[in-house]
């Protein structure tokens, strides 16, 4: 095993001239020579990642109104800023100046802690994904893994959240969010790992080194692409994105598990969720679509020339808003699913095509079928 | 794809919890609806809505205040009760009020006088309460002198409940027929006598709504006379 984990280390340097260093890294190599550059580096990633989280959700919350708006014919926010691109922030004012109301039959420790769960469960997913070689906060070697386990920690919040309401309408939004999220785990999980089966490693940064010679989507042929859809259509369910709201069913459950939450908490929510669509994307681009890996042909060095001229971390970013661009052009397309259809799309569907994907791509791995290995 | 014939469903009896249940049996899918058409018609939907994004004329959308120069109604949109006006007369010939009850709400009340010169019953005032009105038409259909119509004038917001609920005639006189077969204007004027917005014994005036001070000053000339509760009602 670790024979050849030295060969695909090895290959990989060659292929790619990319070294990856983190930012704990680089902590951990300033720890003997001055601890106070330590510091500075751990608390420096705190703040980027209370940067990202503030500034992601508001622009993603943005986009997500202007797109919404114009798949459908009308304008969206045009008044608040040019082209109403203060919203967010009047928005997130506005939600901070609420009165934070905990109904008064309902468990109030439960009620003040599920968002913080919510909100830390996604923070903890932001911590391990590599936007660029030197832009990643910690490269946890079974990073794969530990974003599914993170995800995990999510239905905690959901599930606290409509319990301690004391509200039947959102103990069934809960029930069936909690249902929703763990089925469709199973099915992301088993995409996930095609991807590792061809990586050779859980780590996140080793995923993407590995696609130096080709992104996954195409470079496992077939698996790649049936592993990738399978991937999207459980995120947008574990994310509880239309057609898989039900949880928050608008229409139906007022707003499901949140309808008791007001002010900042629920902002936390409602962030959490936007910030969940950026993670979702942002392993899909990793995983699939190589991650900050630009866009490379064998021989044309001309392409690849300018190809190479946008920074690592600009293509990550330019992957992962393309896929959260096309998970909003799914949700602002599609009917909402009845929860019986969704558990048996995923229990009936998704994981015996799961299954027999991951069989095939174990079989391809075995006999070496794919290009480049 | 998912379309069922009506002459395919069948009815049979089954065994459900015990009992025997008349069921109403669909036939199965048939190829046509599966995964694969399912797949095609999911992506053909989102073609459309790919459509609608990159499309900004498609964007049904129009951007109030800034295109008020540009904005143009529908010739028959109800917004606002007016008089028709021929030169400067109105039609109502009678005061019949038939508009008056032809209104589902009340929201019309017609004040009529006997004409000092023409010795005929003469429009007086014409109240008309806009925060009542629900434009539906009726009065304008009910009219025989054509004498309404319904002006698609919009911007009628007001900060003060009271001022909508005003008078539409500027004179209390003939109407235009009788008037404009009088060639000497200056009796054409003594005919008509002026009639201001905000007076007359509607509640503009504060009389009826409790708490609510009149509005501005004096009561109207004919105020006390009009008050239905103080005073002896319209005079014939």
């Amino acid at each position: 095993m670790s024979g050849s984990l030295l060969w695909m280390t090895t290959s990989a340097a060659q292929a790619s001239p990319w070294a990856v260093k983190t930012l704990t890294d680089r902590a951990a190599e300033a720890l003997p020579s001055s601890p106070w550059l330590t510091l500075a580096y751990l608390a420096g990633s705190l703040a980027a990642l209370g940067a990202l989280v503030s500034f992601l959700g508001m622009s993603l919350i943005y986009v997500e109104r202007k797109l919404a708006a114009h798949f459908q014919c009308r304008l969206g926010p045009m008044r608040v800023g040019p082209h109403g691109l203060l919203q967010t922030v009047a928005d997130s004012i506005k939600l901070l100046l609420k009165e934070d109301i905990v109904p008064e039959r309902a468990d109030r420790a439960m009620h003040l802690l599920a968002p913080f769960l919510s909100m830390s469960a996604t923070v903890l997913a932001l911590a391990v994904l590599p936007y660029s070689p030197s832009l990643q906060i910690a490269d946890v070697n079974i990073g794969a893994l530990y974003i599914t386990a993170v995800g995990g920690l999510g239905v905690m919040g959901t599930l606290l959240a409509g319990w301690s309401s004391n509200n039947k309408w959102s103990l069934i939004g809960a029930m069936r969010a909690a249902a929703q999220i763990i089925s469709y785990e199973v099915s992301a999980t088993l995409a996930l790992l095609v991807v590792v089966l061809f990586a050779g490693t859980l780590s996140l940064s080793g995923i993407v080194q590995s696609q130096a010679a080709g992104w996954w989507i195409w470079r496992a042929p077939g698996v790649g692409i049936v592993a990738f859809t399978i991937y999207l259509i459980a995120s947008t369910a574990e994310t509880n994105r239309t057609p898989f709201d039900i949880p928050e069913g608008e229409s139906e459950l007022t707003a499901g598990f949140h309808t008791e939450y007001s002010g900042l908490r629920f902002s936390f929510f409602f962030l959490a969720e936007f910030i969940n669509v950026f993670v979702v994307s942002a392993m899909a681009a990793t995983l699939f679509l190589g991650g900050w890996m630009p866009f490379r042909v064998g021989g044309l060095d001309g392409l690849n020339a300018v190809m190479g001229l946008l920074p690592p971390g600009g293509w990550f970013l330019l992957k992962t808003c393309g896929v959260v661009f096309l998970l909003m052009w799914s949700r602002w397309t599609f009917p909402r699913l009845r929860v019986d259809q969704l558990m048996r799309l995923e229990w009936k569907f998704l994981l015996p095509v799961g299954f027999v994907n991951l069989a095939a791509a174990a079989l391809l791995v075995l006999w070496n079928l794919y290009f480049f290995p | 794809m998912g379309r069922v014939n009506f002459r395919d469903i069948r009815r049979e009896e089954r065994l459900l919890g015990g009992k025997r249940i008349p069921v109403a049996v669909l036939p199965r899918l048939s190829r046509n609806a599966g995964v694969w058409s399912a797949a095609r018609s999911l992506l053909r939907s989102m073609r459309l809505t790919l459509h609608y994004l990159v499309r900004p004329s498609t964007v049904a959308t129009r951007q109030y205040p800034e295109n008020r120069a540009t904005l143009k109604f529908p010739e028959r949109y109800r917004a606002v009760l007016r008089l028709v006006e021929e030169e400067g007369c109105h039609r109502c010939a009678a005061a019949c009020r038939l508009c008056e009850k032809s209104c589902p709400n009340g929201s019309i009340k017609v004040i009529s006088r006997m004409g000092a010169i023409s010795g005929k019953v003469e429009l007086d005032r014409y109240i008309w309460r806009q925060d009542s009105c629900t434009l539906c038409n009726a009065c304008i259909q009910a009219c025989p002198f054509g004498a309404l119509e319904m002006r698609p004038d919009f911007e009628n917001a007001v900060y003060d409940r009271r001022l909508l609920i005003y008078t539409l005639n500027r004179y209390a006189g003939p109407p235009a027929s009788v008037l404009h077969k009088e060639e000497n204007p200056e009796a054409r004027r003594k005919m008509m006598e002026p009639r201001d917005r905000y007076g007359g014994p509607v509640p503009a005036n504060g009389y009826f709504l409790p708490n609510v001070p009149p509005l501005g000053g004096a009561p109207g000339p004919d105020a006390a006379a009009m008050d239905p509760v103080a005073g002896k009602g319209e005079p014939a």
